[in-house]
């Protein structure tokens, strides 16, 4: 076993949010009240610090590199889910100081628990092998569970954290079953390069499959897909607001990226995709069931997180359109997915800052009639959240347009997809509807009672750089998808 | 920077500029938009002065790379069809802002609003001029936000459920029609190995009979919509009546316009079998909403709801003449479209002005204030003559080159699907030229309902029922003479726009003979117009 120091050097911003968390961890054994808020600003540092490495190691990266006999990989993909996951822990820390010291649950570990859960992240997004997927996909877990429920004197807050972790240790069963199972039949194969090399064989039995779908349905219950999206809801309402973002933005991605390279590096082969039992096939199925019933749920809710919430799974059945695309051959569907990952975590970040920022400790806010009146109070922060409803409902001029249009682009490319992207397209419709609900609020509904905001400089500058960064997608998209990979293919 | 780039643009600087005045400070903003908007009028007659009319194709082009990953160009430019809708737009705008009762009674946010009327201003130049698919999508929907603001903050009673109604509409329709961009864009990239959304470029290619027709369908819906086209209809009455008059005066003066121009810029020549094919059935579609529109304009007793109707019904007479696929026929529809634009918009500044006197809109609430009001009654006739079609004002001319052309559009249709079946140009004609007479009927009845008569109710003689004074005789006269003006000497619209119809014709005719010739024909290139 060689374990070289380049090898260390090459998972630097990931080492950098542990090693900064630990920092976190231990200052806040010494922290007052008073400088307590000093930890969080130790979390931003250690993000852009990550994000220099990350800027360092871009270069090179155009060649994929494996590590550690093929667990983990560096690449593009990689890094450019690094660069999601830090943009969602970083707007995560600037939000989140003035909302917990409003509802009184400030405290060190939070902020430690933010950077090692983007670690697990970025775990994810590298993990090229069984193990270390499993181990980022637990670090990731396991922080978004104390995360969930950290508010301790809220009891939606431990409801939603109990439900959220009950069955996610379930969702975690399933995956170390496939795993075993996938394991035994390929001859005892744990990095994805092994498997696909395997499959040809394996694929004879029916227990590779069982492998194979226990490890993808522990996926897809991270990602929210219908019909395991029943967590969502209560765990998205019940979470202290920021991390709601968090979760919403960066659980999601990171899944995400392990089903992109999951399915293309260990389960590429043609006979695992095309067959009836394909995955492309379900991906499409589940693609279309997801994308009606979020949507559809979202239009019956009056809670505007868990109206969210709904609407992120819808948005995960967006992606899925994108996954399979790119399993039916088209080469612009993965940096379509990443964009849209990119974009949507910008927007959700957004989203729930805002909905963070409205309340204080008396009074939340969550309902849509709440916030009646909000355009003409506090026009700067209704026109920050219009931008971020519309471009969660994929209208131009913003970042979600472009994701979905490049998600739709790439989907046209196998005509099996037309029907699935008229059925996307509807359901997008449909999302208009209930967004412009808040908007309707926002600006057509005078106030019902004053509005007493939990102001803060950080979540100002947060809503500042979110809103001009979902226009700036929105209108000069060009570099940050060609960083994703080239979208014409070829 | 093109002239085209610097009129889009110059709406969008007028917001920036609105946005930083302080919302106390009402006349300075409004002056400010009014400014904009008069600066844009004013810059847009350069366009017309640089335009050859001489020429068929686009003029006066900016081509910069935007995504360049993608192949999506900033692609502006202007022809004879879009040329007059452009200056429809940016003439009515101003007219539009100087007019006091523009935002409505409800007098508030003067700076939203004037936001709201300059981006939508940009939104409507730019979808007119866009050459580039893709960025003709973006201006298109960006015409649609501030729309739904005008009509949810500043509207009336039902303003929520209309505004709503109006995004999902749209929406709807607008969306499909992306599908069916992005589908264009695979099935170009696969025909030649380029990527490109350009217009000029995707409208070379040769679909094979079926995707044809669902990809027009998919452009046809977005168009029908907007129009509205009979049964898609019903959004229409919702969005006048909730609207103030400024959202009023813009959605019937310029935003109905996109589905016709849509028409014939988009679907038309695009998809040359589907069209054919379906022509005569959008035709009849077309005859029953004059028909229906007519009809149910009659019954109306709110007179924004009447002139509500009487959109659906004009604008049938434009997608008639456009489906007539004849130079006359088009030609006219062409000037039908910007004549409806300045009478329907003078329609609605009269009813606007109306309310804001009365305070009502039921036509039994009024009588007899011709006796009261002279100079705005004596205008208000004269738009109303204008809308119903009399020679020498502006609605005239249009009506009766589509009626022409229809009844001629035999030799059009005999390719058509539906050949044979009854002479149906003919009938068609014959009917909606009947509906002429039901639209003086409707507007006539209305005029005698709120200016003739006897001037008993008393709330009609209240001393706050005052004649046209200030900004308002600017507003009324200017649209009148732009209807005097249309309806005498329409020739200058009719030279600028005839070699881009005539060229547009010949290569729709051309392209409809080679793809007639191998109906399923992978997709491939029609041969480049002369």
């Amino acid at each position: 076993m060689t374990f070289d120091s380049s090898q260390i050097l090459a998972y630097l911003p990931m080492l950098i949010l542990i090693g900064m968390g630990c920092v976190i961890l231990l200052a806040e054994t010494f922290a007052t009240e008073e400088n307590r808020r000093g930890l969080a600003w130790l979390g931003i540092g250690g993000c852009i610090a990550s994000a220099g490495a990350l800027v360092m190691q871009w270069p090179e990266a155009a060649q994929a590199a494996t590590h550690f006999q093929g667990s983990l990989v560096v690449d593009r993909m990689a890094l450019y889910l690094d660069a999601t996951f830090l943009v969602a822990s970083l707007l995560t820390l600037l939000f989140a100081p003035p909302y917990l010291r409003e509802q009184g649950f400030e405290f060190g570990e939070f902020y430690a628990l933010v950077l090692f859960g983007a670690a697990g992240m970025m775990m994810v997004a590298h993990a090229a092998g069984f193990v270390s997927l499993l181990i980022g996909i637990e670090t990731m877990s396991l922080a978004a569970y104390v995360l969930t429920g950290s508010w301790r004197r809220s009891l939606r807050s431990s409801e939603g954290a109990m439900k959220y972790f009950l069955m996610g240790a379930l969702a975690t069963g399933f995956m170390v079953y496939g795993m075993a199972l996938v394991y035994g039949t390929t001859g005892g194969e744990l990095s994805y390069a092994g498997i696909a090399a395997k499959v040809p064989e394996a694929a004879k039995s029916p227990v590779f499959f069982f492998g194979e779908y226990f490890i993808l349905i522990a996926l897809f219950f991270k990602v929210a897909a219908v019909p395991f999206h029943m967590w969502a809801p209560d765990a998205y309402e019940g979470a202290p607001t920021p991390v709601t973002g968090f979760m919403a933005a960066g659980v999601k991605a990171a899944a995400f990226g392990a089903i992109v390279r999951l399915l293309e590096s260990g389960f590429g082969n043609p006979l695992l995709v095309f067959d009836f039992t394909g995955w492309a096939n379900i991906l499409v199925v589940l693609a279309a069931v997801t994308m009606v019933v979020g949507n559809l749920a979202a239009l019956r809710q009056e809670n505007i997180k868990r109206m969210l919430a709904y609407s992120s799974v819808g948005h995960a059945g967006y992606l899925l359109v994108g996954v399979a695309a790119m399993g039916l051959g088209s080469q612009s569907a993965k940096p379509a997915v990443l964009f849209y990952l990119l974009s949507y975590t910008f927007t959700t970040l957004g989203s729930f800052g805002v909905i963070a920022w409205i309340g204080n400790r008396q009074d939340e806010r969550l309902f849509v009639d709440d916030w009646a009146g909000v355009g003409t109070s506090r026009p700067a922060v209704a026109l920050a959240m219009t931008v971020f409803l519309l471009s969660l409902g994929g209208v131009p001029p913003t970042g979600g347009f472009f994701a979905k249009f490049f998600l739709f682009k790439a989907a046209l490319e196998s005509p099996q997809l037309y029907w699935l992207v008229v059925v996307g397209v509807l359901s997008s419709v449909v999302s208009i509807f209930y967004y412009l609900r808040v908007v309707v609020a926002m600006y057509f509904r005078d106030p019902m009672r004053p509005l007493v905001p939990t102001d803060a400089a950080s979540t100002r500058a947060a809503l500042v750089i979110t809103a001009v960064a979902v226009l700036l997608l929105g209108i000069f998209p060009g570099p940050f998808v060609e960083w994703a990979g080239p979208l014409l293919g070829k | 920077m093109g002239i085209l780039t610097w009129i889009t643009l110059l709406p969008l600087a007028g917001a920036a500029l609105v946005m930083l005045v302080p919302r106390e400070e009402e006349s300075i903003l409004r002056g400010i938009g009014l400014g904009t908007a008069i600066v844009t009028f004013l810059a847009s007659l350069f366009i017309l002065s640089d335009f050859d009319a001489s020429k068929a194709g686009f003029q006066l082009e900016v081509d910069k790379v935007w995504v360049e990953s993608l192949g999506v160009h900033f692609h502006l430019g202007i022809d004879g069809i879009s040329l007059w809708l452009v200056l429809l737009t940016t003439f009515l705008m101003p007219v539009t802002l100087l007019a006091p009762q523009a935002i409505g009674t409800r007098n508030i946010r003067v700076r939203d609003f004037m936001v709201a009327m300059l981006v939508l201003e940009a939104g409507m130049i730019g979808a007119f001029v866009a050459l580039d698919m893709f960025v003709f999508y973006v201006f298109w929907e960006l015409m649609l936000i501030p729309m739904y603001f005008i009509i949810g903050i500043w509207g009336g009673e039902r303003r929520l459920y209309a505004s709503i109604k109006f995004v999902i509409y749209t929406l709807v329709g607008s969306l499909l029609m992306l599908v069916a961009i992005l589908y264009l864009y695979a099935q170009y990239h696969a025909a030649t190995g380029s990527f490109s959304f350009d217009y000029v470029a995707l409208s070379r290619l040769s679909l094979p009979f079926e995707p044809q027709l669902f990809c027009f369908l998919a452009f046809a819906l977005a168009f029908a919509i907007k129009v509205p086209i009979f049964p898609l209809h019903t959004w229409l009455p919702d969005a006048h009546v909730e609207a103030p008059t400024g959202g009023s005066v813009i959605l019937a003066g310029v935003l109905l316009k996109f589905g016709t121009y849509g028409f014939l810029r988009f679907a038309l020549p695009m998809f040359p079998l589907a069209a054919d094919a379906t022509a005569p059935l959008i035709a009849i579609l077309a005859v029953i909403g004059i028909v229906f529109g007519a009809l149910m304009a009659y019954v109306q007793s709110d007179a924004k709801k009447l002139v509500a109707y009487s959109s659906v019904s004009h604008l049938g007479f434009v997608v008639l003449g456009i489906f007539s696929m004849g130079q006359m026929g088009v030609q006219g529809a062409i000037f039908q479209m910007l004549a409806h634009g300045i009478s329907t918009g003078g329609l609605f500044l009269g009813v606007g002005l109306l309310y804001d006197r009365r305070h009502t809109r039921n036509l039994e609430d009024f009588g007899g204030l011709w006796k009261k009001i002279p100079i705005f009654s004596a205008c208000f006739l004269v738009i109303v003559l204008a809308s119903v079609g009399l020679p020498g004002l502006c609605g005239f001319v249009g009506e009766f080159l589509i009626l022409l052309g229809t009844f001629g559009a035999n030799k059009a249709w005999t390719h058509s699907g539906m050949q044979g079946f009854f002479p149906m140009p003919r009938l068609l004609t014959v009917i909606s030229a009947s509906a002429v007479i039901l639209s003086a009927m409707y507007l006539l009845t209305m005029t005698q309902k709120i200016f003739f008569g006897p001037l008993d109710k008393p709330a009609n003689k209240d001393p706050h029922v005052r004649d046209l004074h200030g900004r308002e005789y600017w507003v009324f006269g200017i649209i009148i003479v732009a209807a005097l003006g249309m309806g005498i000497y329409p020739q200058p619209i009719l030279a600028r726009s005839e070699k881009s119809v005539a060229g547009m014709i010949d290569s729709f005719q051309a392209r409809l003979k080679d793809a007639k010739a191998n109906p399923q024909a992978p997709a491939h290139l029609f041969p480049a117009n002369p």
